[in-house]
């Protein structure tokens, strides 16, 4: 039997598991069940400043397939009703991504009934430092 | 009053603290409030007292910013200590300037006010969690309410459980004990995470997600 820590742990990594399929496939329909429906999305696409989840499927749709991406659980952090999971993206690809290019994300997440949501996720895209820098 | 050169160690209240800086106590409770000025607390039953440690106070004084704050409300009693050193240390520039934004809200949450910590946050902020059962989504309004509405909770203590910083976004855990206040009740616990975006230098918190534990 699991015990509850290993059972809250699974489900949360589950539903990165559907941000994860939706990102490789470029098919915002497959995480938006991960999402919690007032969830925010906040970051820099390089210069502009990204708000709102619509832009991240937006994004997600436009970018299309990134299967060769090496996403990392760096870190889950449970406290009860919510929970925070820092991922590491590596060699994103697409038609809006380019190509080799890293992203850092942290999400926070709800206990929901429905299950763990995704309340927010918060980004930050190394691409743009790497172009500045260039 | 302990003069600047006293050998004591620390300072026991605001009188004291405020006359270690040679300012005014209402300028320097602001300096808690909005620049984090490193003030400790004893825990007391009915009322919490202060105390600051002088080689704390000191290194405050070394690394603020030099940046005039436009929201001086104290006139003549200016804001300007000894010149600062340039900060070189780029992690500390980042991690002090989050704390410094956390504080903002700390001051606010223990003054039952929350004109004191409307700047900490993003005009887009939202906040999420649940409290006995009740699930609470929405703009980060809903905060400034709960905490206008409960009072001061001058007890409350709170510790930085966790700061992680990532280039231009950071997440806080902030663990508060000893909430009290109208909404609050008495002795209560929360556990809160803030998500926080670097913007024009400046870091905001776009997100507070709290647990509010059971008591």
């Amino acid at each position: 039997m699991k015990s509850e820590y290993l059972s809250e742990y699974d489900n949360i990594v589950r539903t990165m598991q559907l941000y994860i399929d939706g990102c490789k496939q470029g098919k915002s329909e497959l995480m938006r069940p991960a999402f919690h429906p007032n969830a925010s999305f906040f970051g820099y696409a390089g210069e502009q400043l990204a708000i709102g989840t619509q832009f991240l499927f937006d994004w997600i749709d436009k970018n299309g397939p990134a299967p060769n991406i090496e996403p990392r659980i760096v870190s889950v952090d449970i406290l009860d009703s919510i929970a925070v999971v820092r991922l590491e993206v590596a060699e994103w690809s697409g038609k809006l991504a380019g190509s080799g290019v890293r992203m850092s994300d942290l999400f926070t997440l709800l206990k929901t009934p429905g299950g763990w949501k995704i309340i927010q996720k918060a980004f930050h895209w190394h691409a743009a430092e790497q172009r500045l820098a260039a | 009053m302990p003069e600047r050169n006293t050998p004591q160690k620390t300072l026991e209240s605001w009188k004291q603290i405020a006359a270690y800086l040679d300012r005014s106590e209402r300028t320097v409770r602001r300096w808690e409030a909005t620049e984090g000025l490193p003030v400790h607390r004893h825990e007391h039953e009915r009322q919490d007292t202060v105390f600051a440690y002088r080689h704390e106070i000191e290194a405050w004084s070394r690394l603020r910013t030099a940046s005039p704050n436009p929201s001086s409300v104290d006139g003549a009693d200016t804001d300007n200590l000894p010149a600062p050193t340039p900060i070189v240390n780029k992690y500390l520039v980042e991690h002090d300037a989050i704390t410094r934004t956390m504080h903002r809200y700390i001051a606010g949450a223990r003054a039952g006010d929350s004109d004191l910590m409307r700047s900490a946050f993003h005009p887009s902020a939202t906040i999420s969690g649940y409290c006995l059962g009740v699930e609470y989504t929405g703009s980060v309004e809903h905060v400034f309410q709960w905490i206008d509405e409960n009072g001061p909770a001058p007890n409350i203590n709170p510790r930085f459980a966790r700061i992680e910083i990532i280039e231009s976004i950071a997440v806080v855990h902030l663990e508060v004990q000893h909430w009290s206040g109208k909404l609050a009740g008495a002795n209560a616990r929360a556990s809160d995470v803030f998500t926080l975006l670097k913007r024009n230098g400046e870091w905001k918190i776009t997100h507070k997600l709290f647990h509010w534990h059971d008591q």
